[in-house]
């Protein structure tokens, strides 16, 4: 009962959220001064084709039906949420005739596959050195990762990545240039492939974990060291319990409040992809495609591209709204 | 044999900032004993060293805060112990928490907000005790709540779901479920109402007579040391300015600062207004020459403001620390 109270205004808040993003989605394309079916059939009668008039107009209205673009707004408006819950995003301009959502469901599993392993890497090994630093303050391995941490943050994260790429792929070739996997390598659940994908993703996963590192180890720091300083810990000191205890129950456990909350909110960012890793590594993720589509100006799959960020974002802020009374019980389900 | 001895005790808190070092002279030079079986109490204005001086005696040594000099000993009958000199940290930690232990200011923050109230005792006694069945445990946790009375319903709490008087009861209950030799006070009564406060000097009290065990009690209000001590330290800027039992204190004070004090506390019936000591208490860093009371004494002479009087007995168990007073 208590739990249903807390859960439905967040998850009408959800909704809202949802509603308003995706139709944002819907208003802005169309914006733009540019028309995307006069656009492709410039581009059909520019190839010096002689089109029938009469074809041209049959044509256009086929166009304005594929494309969502046929009566007035507000119909436009119905047949675009129609069609989204039958997970229709319309076909992508530059792949005519692919449907956005056959190529968002290939580039998906490469993006999340890369964003998650190096989001928890990253998030685990800072989250864990963080604590052990605030716990031991004069341990060597946590006094080098302070002035890696303080050194790697200023560096801007392409030129780290073009580093890598450079050094460890074309200077010294331990790992491949680009893509997700090597060309023409059967696609299987096999030992082989595996490596393949693992040699692929490393430099990409390197790059990312050694600057999100960083960050998460900081915030940990920062957070820790001023839980270091309240009442319970200094009074659990005094209360003589084991060391142990009072880092892993008092110390610890109160600072990973905030870094869960920050783990949630990245996982929901995942879904728009991570543009200039892909980009620099030749990556086929969403990243890339966005890119590719932004390039092209194939609207349909950006606002596709874009649902998708949307719902992850959201997504995660009803998780951790809905697990903070767990982590945190002075935040009640009420 | 008095139970707790300390000797000449300098803790200070040292910071580098810049390449210059801050000295906080927190605690310096303090000297004092307590006899087993009495309730001593520590008195003075905020910021004058009281809870540095709970924490060094403690053993409670972190970072900037350093022991300079001094000795603190315990002699729990059985078992002498210098605490200041163990080098292993896992033995102050068997003695803190077990033998002497501590009620602090029951403000919020206390108890640790995520753990229900039943797992801060459960760590205590594991602590010390080792693991035990959960049956005992419970019985003795209960019995103990009785005693106090508190319900045993508030074990299933968590710490922000209590009013502070709860809060301070519980910190009470934590403190001498293991029935410490000596119990440290810190500020026990600050932030709570009048009410309460009564309620939790007489739960002291109540517990202090039940367990028989040595209380220090810690706080600027001097209302509390009337009613509960037997002997009052007064502090002043890191050093203890007189000492002597409670009546004598407040009968016949000696030094300049301990009437100062005095003078300002209201009085039943008399509707006279109250003077208050002049001036503010010096920064513990750049700590005046001489006497550190000389800037705010009316009395002070050339004398006070060059050399610093020690705290000598003037008659028995009456000691001052003033030139004006026998001083030397």
């Amino acid at each position: 009962m208590v739990f249903k109270k807390y859960f439905i205004p967040r998850f009408i808040q959800y909704i809202t959220v949802l509603l308003i993003g995706i139709t944002m989605v819907f208003i802005i394309p169309r914006l733009l001064p540019s028309d995307p079916v006069e656009h492709q059939l410039n581009r059909m009668t520019a190839q010096g084709q002689y089109l029938d008039p009469a074809a041209v107009e049959e044509m256009r209205e086929t166009l304005q039906e594929l494309y969502g673009l046929k009566g007035g707004l507000f119909q436009q408006y119905l047949i675009y949420w129609k069609r989204l819950c039958t997970g229709n995003l319309g076909p992508s301009f530059t792949q005519f005739p692919t449907p956005v959502i056959e190529l968002i469901k290939t580039s998906l599993p490469w993006t999340v596959g890369l964003l998650l392993v190096s989001l928890m890497l990253s998030w685990l090994i800072g989250t864990i050195l963080g604590g052990i630093k605030v716990s031991f303050p004069n341990s060597l391995l946590t006094r080098f990762m302070e002035v890696f941490a303080m050194g790697m943050r200023p560096i801007p994260y392409y030129i780290m990545a073009l580093v890598l790429l450079i050094v460890l792929a074309f200077v010294f070739p331990v790992f491949p240039m680009a893509g997700g996997y090597s060309m023409g390598a059967e696609i299987g659940f096999n030992f082989k492939f595996l490596l393949d994908l693992l040699r692929h993703a490393f430099l990409p996963i390197l790059s990312m974990v050694m600057l999100e590192i960083g960050g998460w180890f900081l915030q940990m720091r920062n957070v820790a060291s001023n839980i270091v300083e309240e009442d319970y810990v200094v009074y659990a000191e005094a209360s003589g319990l084991p060391r142990r205890k009072v880092i892993l129950h008092y110390i610890m456990r109160n600072a990973l409040i905030p870094q869960i909350t920050g783990l949630a909110l990245n996982l929901g960012f995942i879904f728009g992809g991570a543009l200039i890793t892909e980009i620099v590594f030749s990556y086929p993720g969403i990243g890339n495609l966005l890119y590719s589509a932004i390039l092209a100006g194939d609207y349909n799959l950006i606002m596709g591209i874009n649902i998708f960020s949307i719902v992850g974002v959201s997504t995660a802020m009803l998780v951790i709204d809905l697990i903070y009374p767990l982590l945190d019980p002075r935040v009640r389900y009420q | 044999m008095p139970i707790l001895e300390v000797k000449e005790l300098k803790a200070y808190y040292i910071t580098e900032k810049y390449g210059r070092l801050y000295r906080v002279k927190a605690v310096d030079g303090v000297s004092f004993q307590v006899n087993k079986d009495e309730i001593y109490g520590i008195a003075g204005e905020s910021g004058c060293g009281k809870s540095t001086l709970l924490k060094a005696v403690s053993g409670l040594l972190k970072p900037p805060l350093q022991v300079l000099e001094g000795e603190v000993i315990y002699n729990f009958g059985d078992d002498v112990l210098n605490i200041l000199s163990l080098k292993d940290d896992k033995q102050r930690r068997q003695v803190r928490g077990a033998r002497i232990s501590h009620i602090p200011q029951g403000s919020m923050s206390v108890l640790n907000p995520v753990r229900r109230i039943k797992k801060a005792f459960q760590d205590l006694i594991r602590a010390h005790l080792g693991s035990m069945e959960r049956s005992r445990f419970e019985e003795m946790v209960k019995k103990h709540l009785d005693a106090l009375g508190l319900d045993w319903s508030i074990m299933q709490a968590f710490p922000h779901q209590l009013s502070g008087g709860m809060r301070q009861r519980l910190t009470i209950a934590l403190a001498t479920i293991l029935k410490p030799d000596i119990i440290f006070a810190d500020e026990p009564t600050t932030a709570l109402d009048v009410v309460v406060q009564r309620g939790v000097v007489q739960l002291i009290k109540k517990i202090k007579k039940e367990q028989q065990n040595t209380l220090i009690m810690v706080t600027h209000d001097l209302a509390i040391h009337a009613n509960l001590c037997d002997r009052l330290a007064i502090m002043y800027a890191g050093k203890i300015v007189e000492e002597a039992d409670v009546d004598v204190i407040f009968n016949q004070p000696q030094h300049p600062y301990t009437l100062m004090l005095l003078k300002s506390l209201p009085k039943l019936g008399d509707k006279s207004i109250r003077v208050s000591a002049p001036g503010a208490p010096p920064s513990l860093i750049h700590t005046p020459s001489g006497c550190r009371f000389h800037p705010r004494c009316p009395e002070a002479t050339a004398h006070c403001r060059r050399e610093n009087p020690e705290l000598l007995e003037l008659e028995k168990g009456h000691r001052v620390a003033c030139f004006l007073k026998g001083g030397c």
